[in-house]
């Protein structure tokens, strides 16, 4: 025992003796600080009546990996947000009853989320959960047919009046919506786990050496970068590695020859329009407190070809990247900031974007890090679904 | 170093107490005041501290200095390095006599930011700026 303790303790200071310690300024670590901690607090979404109900989750997961949901009944949501994949399918551009125009983004960690889509086009879950249902390229379905479903199948009928209190309605366009919320409802239950990050952050917090020592050299001097020189943080910036908000960084815009994605310009027009925004009549808030965004957001000239600012937990597991998934590798996308042509970041926030003119060693030290934002590998089971208990 | 002798003392005290009792004492702790040659806006972010990418809302109280009085006012933010504003447009309220209530503002990135008050009055309208650091 005393013997385990003193070559336990040898090996530690062996351990921090060999680890050659990165300095972090006072910036560096506020920053690096302002990342964490992980997992957030959760709290339920006011505009959902039925987030964080066990019973909604249940018939959300059900509804997510059901390829009934589609024109052809080959498509489910899982189809392309698979869990394997992190939630993502591994495509350049989405494939559903058709190619889409973007690629399939993760669906964790999005209860903190104001904007979804890479446009922004929805301000909640749980319209941006329909617009799949209805897109003639993804699941080709539509309201009426989504309405017969919950109610003509018994696991949907069944957990619908556990989660909403009251039998399925009459109305096609209610039950849709409300079935959207329960897809909501289960999506917000998906939260990626802790990674060596957090572990890193939590000990630099505490001020614990040995434990700061464990995270590899490579992802400390990445992580300097990525706070610092490379100015990362200011978009990709807060626990979730992102602001929430949109930028140009000078992907193309291009969709085929002829065919521009205008990105957060259209999305903002889109959101407007849409009936299911949270200044519309299906937001549960009845403070209208959720729509303070949808209310101030306004388009300006600069949102042509701004996409969302995506967060970067797990990213290494959703490859390809980008809007259009046209950077393969996180490679790549690193050497996309060192090599980008301002003269194509045509935005204004341009000023910002400078090529970074990375060493090789200095690309390989940002990778590293990006990296030790993913959680070790802890394979999605699908819950025993016994609540409520309907079978 | 001298000590600064304590009557001095008392008077930059009062003399800044003064300044400020003129502007925006009414808004409490945490209240930050812009001045231009004829105006000075005192403004309290709410909730304060501001946090970066996150909505907050402004109470402000317009003070003339001199001449004549505000009859309106419009509220911006921009990040004069990066050469953008705000994505969100704030819309004010009046709240009767010199005081306003904005709504709607977000700061999208850390660094440099100055808000901008343009008090409208009968002869035009006055740019009123002050920079804030977002951490
Ligand atoms: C054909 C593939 C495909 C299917 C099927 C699909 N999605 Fe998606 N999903 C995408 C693509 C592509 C995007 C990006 C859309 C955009 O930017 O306009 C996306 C975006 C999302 C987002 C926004 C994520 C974010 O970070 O903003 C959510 C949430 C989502 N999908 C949920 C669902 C749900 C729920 C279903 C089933 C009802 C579903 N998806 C079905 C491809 C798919
Ligand atoms: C001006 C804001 C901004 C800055 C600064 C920034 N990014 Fe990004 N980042 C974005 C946006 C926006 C996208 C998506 C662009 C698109 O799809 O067209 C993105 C995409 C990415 C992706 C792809 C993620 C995915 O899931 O597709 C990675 C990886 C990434 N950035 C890493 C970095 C690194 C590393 C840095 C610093 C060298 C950095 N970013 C600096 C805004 C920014």
């Amino acid at each position: 025992m005393r013997r385990a303790a003193l070559l336990l303790a040898a090996s530690l200071a062996a351990g921090a003796a060999i680890a050659q310690p990165i300095a972090f300024d006072a910036a560096e670590r506020a920053r690096i600080l302002s990342h964490g901690p992980w997992p957030m607090a959760w709290s339920p979404d006011p505009s959902n009546r039925v987030s964080g109900r066990p019973a909604a989750v249940a018939l959300g997961e059900r509804l997510f990996f059901d390829t009934r949901l589609s024109g052809n009944g080959l498509v489910s949501c899982a189809g392309c947000h698979r869990p394997k994949q992190h939630w993502s399918d591994g495509h350049a551009r989405a494939i559903g009853h058709a190619e889409a125009d973007r690629n399939t983004p993760t669906i964790a960690n999005l209860r903190h989320s104001r904007w979804f889509g890479w446009d922004g086009a929805a301000d909640n879950l749980w319209a941006q959960s329909l617009r799949p249902l209805l897109d003639p390229r993804e699941m080709s379905f539509s309201i009426a047919a989504l309405a017969r479903l919950v109610r003509s199948e018994p696991a949907f009928d069944c957990r619908y009046r556990a989660a909403f209190g009251r039998s399925v309605p009459a109305d096609d366009e209610q039950v849709a919506l409300d079935a959207a919320k329960a897809l909501a409802a289960f999506q917000e239950t998906i939260v990626t786990g802790r990674t060596s990050f957090d572990d890193f952050r939590d000990a630099l917090a505490r001020g614990d050496a040995t434990a700061m020592a464990r995270y590899p050299a490579a992802a400390q001097r990445g992580l300097k970068l990525f706070v610092g020189r490379a100015q990362c943080s200011v978009c990709h910036g807060g626990p979730l590695f992102t602001n929430g908000e949109f930028a140009e960084i000078g992907v193309g815009h291009f969709v085929r020859p002829g065919v521009v994605d205008p990105g957060r310009h259209d999305g903002i027009r889109k959101l407007k329009a849409s009936p299911y925004n949270l200044l519309g009549r299906w937001n549960d808030d009845r403070s209208r407190g959720t729509a303070t965004g949808t209310r101030h957001v306004a388009a300006e000239h600069r949102n042509f070809g701004e996409f969302k600012v995506p967060g970067l937990r797990n990213v290494a597991e959703t490859a390809p990247y980008m809007h259009d998934g046209s950077v393969a590798t996180l490679r790549e996308a690193v050497r996309h900031y060192s090599e980008l042509d301002p003269d194509r970041v045509h935005s204004d926030g341009g000023t910002l974007l400078k090529p970074l003119k990375l060493a090789d060693a200095e690309i390989d030290d940002l990778v590293a890090f990006l990296r030790t934002l993913t959680e070790p590998p802890a394979p999605f089971a699908r819950r025993e679904l016994t609540e409520p208990r309907c079978d | 170093m001298r000590p600064v002798p304590a009557m001095l003392c008392a008077a930059l005290v009062a003399l800044a107490g003064t300044a400020h009792a003129a502007c925006g004492d009414a808004l409490g702790a945490g209240t930050l005041v812009a001045a231009s040659p004829r105006f000075d806006v005192a403004f309290r972010p709410d909730p304060a501290p501001i946090a970066v990418s996150k909505h907050f809302a402004l109470d402000v109280v317009v003070c003339a200095k001199s001449g004549a009085a505000a009859t309106g006012l419009g509220v911006d933010a921009h990040m004069p390095a990066h050469r953008h504003g705000m994505n969100y447009r704030p819309s004010v309220a009046a709240r009767g006599g010199d005081r306003y209530r904005v709504e709607g503002l977000l700061l999208h990135m850390p660094g440099a930011w100055e808000f901008r008050f343009d008090v409208r009055t009968a002869q035009g309208s006055e740019r009123v700026s002050l920079g804030v650091e977002i951490p």
